[in-house]
């Protein structure tokens, strides 16, 4: 019996499981975990001037990196693009999608224009919203550039004008037109993906629940309310981590689309990585800032499999 | 109330329909922005259409449409060589979409090879520590690159410095298929667990080894997820710039997104030109989508609904 199992290679597959996955985890290894521990550890290093070497400087660029304006002000940046990014997404994405749910005819043929931004590259995304707004000759400017609707203006454009009377350096509020811009931009370009995850919650709800909810003398509102959104709760969650994720990594877009001006005032965590990083190569506390994001995205990528987890048990 | 429910569909298409055209506008004007006139494109206030005469806003017969917007991204110069005589001298066409073409190409052609065989493994085989490694594939998945991208950056130089005839190219291929690999290995395995084992278990009775089971019974039957997993990872490579932008030092390794960032950061005034070279580097992707729309929403989802 066991040279039958044996050429089976179920019951003692031997070393073939082990040589089929290897290659794969190989690459993971060289491209992710290796990479997470040497940001670690130069998060601990600094350049020492005269020489050139790295050298331990211990918790010194976390405290350099929390102590600065630029990361307090990054903070609030992305807080804001989030809260906007999020709120906007999740509202929009779900009404289009209780939209495409009433299978209409041409439901097929709208589901595929809309998606159509999703496939495009957030450089070109940002491009495209750029050009809307380029000094006089966007199709957008002349709105922008209203006094009556955005005060004076104090620049020509959205993407030149500075925000007047902010409250100070490290709490730039209000918010800088192009900052509102970059949230608008960013959710037309994550709106069909997240539209499509709700619609395909929406159609896992089965119908007979409705009917009966329905017979039971629920209004539509109530059968919304009451009904449909609990049931989709589980992916609203996973929409929603997937957008902070998303929102909190990005950095495409706001490289085409504002390069993270006017000033400072579209200089989210991300691009704020990117500026210290790459064009200030001040390595060790970019290291210290990546660390600091990783672990955002560990917390959320945490709670996104503990819930989806609990959700199974259920 | 028959006409109760016909007026609710019409409300909904005309509602649908809006949402089309607010969802579409961006690259419709941005096509139109492409194909002006350099005038036009130059105009204060802006237009839409140029298609505005002296007398009526817009006139459909006096459109005014020109080719300059390509031709600067194009630059085609006189070559006696050439088979048209002339020949195509932009750097978008000479240099960024080309590499763009090869990263993506391999690094999709790779991670589906890769993502196959682990995907088998996984599918298949019952180990120690499958569970936590299946749970760790799905964490990674959702790892975005940024930040690693300072030690990737490290690791690039140090290769570079200490391997003779170091090709960063590959170098940036291995860095899509390590990023790439932990989603699509959840994606093919969920098209793998489909596939009845019992297929496979009858081709072993007959003599076929569990490798040649995989080529000849399970790589069919999941065919469609591969080639769906395939063309994901080739439009998400076709469409990343910060690590291609940041890990590569010179600019004729870098893709064609670098090349629309390139045209944003010289802030040439040629709107057009800009206009059309976004038009140029998302047309293949759109292309590929169109025909292909069912295998990247099987794949998305599939990817979702485990995430």
């Amino acid at each position: 019996m066991d040279w039958i199992r044996k050429r089976l290679g179920l019951s003692a597959p031997g070393w073939l499981p082990f040589w089929v996955i290897f290659p794969a985890l190989l690459v993971i290894a060289a491209i992710q975990l290796y990479p997470t521990l040497y940001t670690i550890i130069l998060s601990l290093q600094q350049i020492e001037p005269g020489t050139g070497q790295f050298v331990f400087v211990g918790s010194r660029n976390f405290e350099r990196l929390f102590g600065s304006i630029a990361f307090t002000r990054s903070l609030v940046h992305t807080a804001i693009f989030l809260l906007g990014y999020v709120a906007i997404t999740l509202g929009a994405s779900f009404a289009i999608a209780l939209l495409l749910r009433q299978r209409l005819r041409l439901t097929p043929l709208y589901i595929t224009l809309i998606f159509v931004p999703w496939i495009i590259s957030d450089v070109v995304a940002g491009a495209v919203w750029r050009l809307f707004v380029v000094p006089d000759y966007g199709l957008f400017s002349p709105f922008f550039a209203n006094p009556a609707l955005f005060g004076e203006p104090n620049g020509i454009s959205i993407l030149t004008s500075v925000p007047p009377n902010q409250l100070s350096p490290r709490v730039p509020l209000p918010p800088a037109p192009a900052l509102l811009f970059l949230i608008v931009a960013s959710t037309w370009k994550i709106l069909p993906f997240t539209t499509l995850l709700i619609l395909g919650a929406l159609q896992t709800v089965s119908p007979e629940v409705q009917e009966s909810a329905k017979i039971d003398g629920a209004s539509n509102w109530q059968l919304l309310l009451r009904i449909i959104l609990p049931l989709i709760k589980p992916m609203l969650a996973v929409t929603l981590f997937y957008l902070l994720l998303g929102g909190i990594n990005g950095v495409g877009m706001v490289f085409s689309l504002t390069g993270g001006g006017p000033g400072t005032s579209t200089e989210v965590i991300s691009y704020l990585l990117y500026s210290i990083g790459f064009s200030k190569l001040d390595f060790g506390l970019a290291g210290a800032l990546s660390v600091f994001i990783a672990v955002l995205n560990f917390g959320l990528i945490a709670l996104t499999l503990k819930l989806s987890a609990a959700y199974e048990e259920q | 109330m028959k006409n109760n429910k016909q007026l609710r569909s019409w409300v909904f298409n005309g509602v649908l329909i809006g949402i089309c055209f607010v969802v579409f506008f961006p690259i419709l004007s941005t096509l139109l922005l492409s194909i002006k006139e350099p005038e036009d494109v130059r105009r204060n206030p802006p237009i839409l259409l140029p298609c505005d005469t002296e007398s009526r806003a817009i006139d459909l017969r006096h459109c005014r449409f020109s080719l300059d917007g390509y031709s600067r991204v194009l630059l085609l110069r006189p070559n006696p060589n050439s088979f048209f005589g002339q020949s195509v001298t932009g750097r978008l066409f000479t240099q960024y979409l080309p590499n763009t073409l090869f990263y993506a190409t391999f690094a999709a052609l790779i991670t589906t090879l890769l993502a196959g065989l682990a995907a088998y493994g996984l599918s298949r085989f019952r180990f120690q520590g499958r569970r936590l490694l299946l749970t760790s594939l799905l964490a990674l998945s959702g790892v975005p690159l940024l930040t690693m991208l300072l030690a990737l950056y490290q690791m690039n130089v140090r290769m570079r410095q200490l391997i003779p005839g170091y090709e960063e190219r590959l170098f940036m291929v291995v860095v899509y298929v390590g990023f790439e690999l932990p989603f699509a290995i959840w994606v093919v395995k969920g098209f793998f667990d489909t596939i009845p084992v019992e297929l496979e278990e009858a081709a072993k009775i007959d003599g076929a080894s569990p490798l040649s089971a995989l080529v000849r019974i399970v790589a069919p039957l999941a065919a469609p997820g591969l080639v769906s997993i395939f063309l994901l990872t080739y439009v998400n490579v076709w469409n990343e710039f910060i690590a291609n932008y940041l890990l590569l030092g010179r600019s004729e390794l870098r893709g064609a997104m670098y090349g629309i960032y390139e045209y944003i950061s010289q802030s040439l005034s040629a709107y057009n030109a800009l206009a059309a070279a976004c038009i140029l580097v998302i047309l293949p992707v759109i292309v590929i989508f169109l025909f292909t729309r069912q295998a990247f929403f099987r794949s998305m989802l599939e990817g979702a609904i485990k995430g």
